[in-house]
C-alpha cells in the first residue's frame, strides 16, 4: 500500500503532528485549515477511507491508542475508531474470536490454541499478530534519601520473591557502592489484577534468575509477598505515598516516581530507561517465530541482552486482525490504521504522546509488508 | 374510572412480576455461564493452568476462600459501621435539635449518593495513610489477638482500611431505616417511661430499643447486603490474597472478596476462566439470597409480637 512507503510517510511526519496540535482530533475540519495543505496531498490514501473500526483489549495500549486514533482520524476524517480497553487483553482476544472485534491489542501473542481458533473466525487464512506498541518495565522505588539505585536481577527477584527484606541488605548494598542505604523494611509492590505488565516482569525474573525465581511467568502475581494494587496507577500511587516502597509498572504509567537502573546480565553496567534504550532492547533479545504466514510473534529472550545501551526488561503488546476480512471494505480501513500505526509516522507519535518507544526498523518493515497482504 | 383502574391494575402487577423474571433471569444466567467451569477439570484443563485460576484442584478449592473473604470483610464493616449508624439515627430521631435533625439527616442520605470510585479513591489517598500508624499501634500491643497478628502493612491496603470505607458505605442505609423505626416508637410509651422517672437514656433503652429491634435488625442486614455485593472500593483499597485468614492489618493475609475478585481478574482472562468467575458470582448470589431469607425469617418472627404490641398500645 502507498502509506507505507518511506518517502510519503516522512512528509506526513511533521504535517500530522502539526494537524494534532491544531484541530485535536476533529479530523473533518482539519483539511480546511491552510496549514494542513502538505499533509492532504501525503494523506490522500487515506481521506478516501470511510468506516467505523471497532477494536478493543489491552489497557497498556489505551493512551497510545488514542494518539494514533487522533492521528489518523484527523487525516482520514470519515473513519472512526472505538478502542475499549476495559476489555484487557483477554478480553479483546475473546471478542475478536468470535468475530466481534476488527483487531485485538494484547500483550501476549496469540497461543498455538488461539492461533488455531482463529481460522474459525477469520477464514482458512487465520490471523496475525503484530507487534505495535514497546516499552519497558520500570522498578520504581521510594525511599527517604536515595534518589538512585541500581538492582540486578538476582536481587529484584529476591525482593520480590520476599527473601531480601531490608534495605541495607548486603546484596543491594554491594550493587550501590558510595550510597547509604537505611536499615528501612522494604514493602512490595505488585498488580493485584492480571496484567500483561506482571506476565513481561514474571517473564524476566523467570527468564533471568530462575534459581531465586522459582514461579511460571503469567498474568497474575504467583506469589503471596508484598501489596497487591488495582491498576498500574495503584502500584505507582502506592510506592509514592510509602517510604521503603518497590514496585513495577510500564514506563509509560510511572510519572514522577524513581526508577532503579537495572544490571544488563551480568556485565557490571547499569542501564535507566530510555526510548532508545527499549528499542535495542528488543532488537537485542527479540527474535520473530511466525506461528504461521505473514504472523509476526516475537520469542523475547532477555537473557540475550548484553550490550550497555539496552533496557533489560521490554515490554511488548500486539495487535492481531485477520489476513482476509469478510468485508474487503473493513479490511482495508483497519490495515490502513495498522499500517499507520506501524509507521515511522506513527511510532513517533506513539513516543511523542504515549511514552512508547519505537519499534526496531526492521519489525517496522514486516508488520508493514504483513499489513500490505491484508485483504 | 373503569379503565384507568384496570390499565393502572396491569402496569403495577406487570412490575411486579418484571422483578420476579429479572431475578429469574439473572439466576438462570449465573447458572448457565457458571456450569462449565464448576464441572471442569480444574488440575488437568489448560484453560485454568495459568492466571487467576493457576494452582487450583477444583471450583469449590477456588471460590472457598473468597466465600470467606467476602464474609470477613462485611461483617468487619457491620462491627464497625452498624453502631455509628444507629447512633446516628437515634441522634436524629431523639437527641438532635428539630433543624439540626433535618439537616444532619440530608447529610447522611446524600453519603448514598457518592459513588464507590469516590470511597476507593478516599480510601486510597485519606484512610490508608491515616491509619498506618493506629495499626502499628494495635500490632504492638495487641498483636497476640489473631486479627491483629502477622507483619503490620506499612501500605495501609489492609482489611481494617477496607472494613472502615465499607463502614461508611453502609452507614446510610443503616442510619435512614433505622432512624424511620424510631420515629415511629408510640409516643405514650415514651411517655410512660419519662412518668416514671427515667432518663433520656432509660426512656430510649425501655421505650424506643424494644420497639425498634426487628427494625435495627433488618437494617442492619440491608447494610450487610450493601457490603457483600461492594466492588470498587474494595478492589482498590485491599491488597488481596486467596486464602482463609483473620488477620486485618497486613498486606498478605487479607481474604479477598468475590466481587473484588472478579472485577480485577475479569480482563485479563480467557473465556473458560470467565465462566469460573461468574460462577464464584453465583456463590455470592446464593450467600445474598441467603442473608435476605434469614432477615425476613428474623423479621417475620419478631415483627409478629411488635405488632401485638403497637395493639396493645392503642
Amino acid at each position: 500500500m502507498k502509506f507505507t512507503n518511506a518517502a510519503a510517510v516522512s512528509a506526513v511526519a511533521l504535517a500530522s503532528v502539526l494537524a494534532l496540535a491544531a484541530c485535536s482530533g476533529d479530523g473533518a475540519r482539519s483539511s480546511g485549515t491552510p496549514n494542513a495543505g502538505t499533509s492532504a496531498d501525503a494523506a490522500a490514501d487515506y481521506s478516501s477511507l470511510s468506516g467505523t473500526i471497532t477494536a478493543g483489549g489491552s489497557s497498556a495500549q489505551a493512551n497510545v491508542q488514542q494518539a494514533w486514533t487522533t492521528a489518523f482520524t484527523a487525516q482520514a476524517g470519515n473513519v472512526k475508531i472505538n478502542y475499549d480497553k476495559s476489555q484487557g487483553s483477554g478480553g479483546g482476544v475473546t471478542n475478536w474470536l468470535n468475530g466481534s472485534y476488527d483487531f485485538a491489542g494484547t500483550d501476549a501473542a496469540l497461543s498455538a490454541d488461539q492461533f488455531t481458533k482463529a481460522q474459525t473466525t477469520c477464514g482458512s487464512d487465520g490471523g496475525v499478530n503484530i507487534p505495535v506498541y514497546l516499552s519497558g518495565v520500570s522498578i520504581i522505588f521510594k525511599l527517604d534519601g536515595v534518589k538512585k539505585l541500581n538492582l540486578d536481577a538476582k536481587t529484584i527477584a529476591s525482593i520480590f520473591a520476599g527473601t531480601i527484606t531490608q534495605w541495607n541488605d548486603p546484596a543491594i548494598t554491594a550493587l550501590n557502592k558510595g550510597v547509604t542505604l537505611p536499615s528501612t523494611p522494604i514493602s512490595v509492590v505488585h498488580r493485584s489484577d492480571g496484567s500483561g505488565t506482571t506476565n513481561n516482569f514474571t517473564t524476566y525474573l523467570h527468564q533471568q534468575a530462575p534459581a531465586v525465581w522459582t514461579w511460571d511467568a503469567g498474568t497474575a502475581w504467583p506469589n503471596n509477598v508484598g501489596s497487591g494494587q488495582q491498576g498500574g496507577s495503584g502500584v505507582v500511587n502506592t510506592v509514592e505515598a510509602g517510604n521503603g516502597t518497590i514496585g513495577y509498572a510500564d514506563q509509560s504509567s510511572i510519572g514522577d516516581a524513581t526508577a532503579a537502573a537495572i544490571e544488563v546480565g551480568e556485565t557490571g553496567t547499569f542501564v535507566e530507561y530510555s526510548e532508545a534504550a527499549a528499542t535495542e532492547s528488543l532488537a537485542q533479545s527479540g527474535t520473530i517465530a511466525p506461528q504461521g504466514e505473514g504472523d509476526l510473534t516475537v520469542d523475547i529472550d532477555t537473557t540475550k541482552i548484553t550490550d550497555a545501551t539496552a533496557y533489560p526488561i521490554p515490554l511488548l503488546s500486539y495487535d492481531v486482525l485477520c489476513r482476509s476480512f469478510k468485508d474487503a471494505d473493513q479490511g482495508k480501513i483497519t490495515a490502513a490504521y495498522l499500517g499507520f500505526v506501524v509507521s515511522k509516522t506513527g511510532q513517533e507519535i506513539g513516543a511523542k504522546n504515549a511514552d512508547a518507544a519505537p519499534l526496531p526498523h526492521s519489525y517496522l518493515a514486516k508488520a508493514a509488508e504483513t499489513l500490505a497482504s491484508v485483504k | 374510572m373503569r379503565p384507568s383502574d384496570r390499565i393502572f391494575r396491569v402496569l403495577s402487577t406487570g412490575s411486579a412480576g418484571l422483578i420476579m423474571v429479572i431475578l429469574a433471569g439473572v439466576a438462570l444466567f449465573l447458572i448457565i455461564k457458571a456450569g462449565p467451569a464448576i464441572v471442569a477439570n480444574w488440575s488437568a484443563n489448560p484453560d485454568l493452568a495459568g492466571g487467576t485460576t493457576h494452582g487450583y484442584t477444583s471450583f469449590w478449592s477456588y471460590v472457598g476462600p473468597l466465600v470467606w473473604g467476602t464474609l470477613f470483610s462485611s461483617l468487619i464493616a457491620l462491627v464497625l459501621g452498624a453502631p455509628v449508624a444507629i447512633g446516628i439515627a437515634l441522634f436524629i430521631s431523639h437527641y438532635a435539635p428539630r433543624r439540626l435533625a433535618g439537616v444532619l439527616g440530608y447529610l447522611v442520605d446524600l453519603l448514598a449518593a457518592v459513588p464507590s470510585v469516590v470511597f476507593g479513591l478516599w480510601g486510597i489517598f485519606v484512610i490508608r495513610p491515616f491509619i498506618i500508624p493506629f495499626q502499628d499501634w494495635l500490632n504492638h500491643y495487641l498483636g497476640w489477638i489473631p486479627l491483629f497478628s502477622g507483619q503490620v502493612s506499612q501500605t495501609g491496603s489492609t482489611m481494617l482500611a477496607g472494613g472502615l470505607v465499607l463502614a461508611v458505605m453502609i452507614l446510610p442505609i443503616i442510619t435512614s431505616i433505622s432512624r424511620e423505626i424510631f420515629l415511629q416508637t408510640p409516643k405514650l410509651h415514651e411517655e410512660a417511661a419519662l412518668a416514671l422517672g427515667s432518663t433520656r437514656w432509660e426512656m430510649v433503652k425501655l421505650a424506643v430499643f424494644p420497639y425498634a429491634r426487628s427494625g435495627i435488625l433488618s437494617a442492619t442486614l440491608l447494610g450487610l447486603g450493601r457490603a457483600l455485593g461492594e466492588t470498587m472500593a474494595i478492589a482498590m483499597i485491599i491488597s488481596p490474597a486467596l486464602l482463609f485468614s483473620v488477620r486485618i492489618l497486613t498486606d498478605t493475609g487479607n481474604s479477598q472478596t468475590i466481587a473484588a475478585n472478579a472485577a480485577l481478574n475479569f480482563p485479563e482472562s480467557n473465556p473458560l476462566q470467565r465462566d469460573a468467575l461468574i460462577a464464584t458470582g453465583l456463590a455470592l448470589f446464593v450467600i445474598s439470597f441467603g442473608v435476605n431469607f434469614i432477615a425476613r425469617w428474623i423479621i417475620s418472627r419478631t415483627g409478629g409480637s411488635r405488632r401485638l404490641r403497637k395493639a396493645g398500645s392503642r
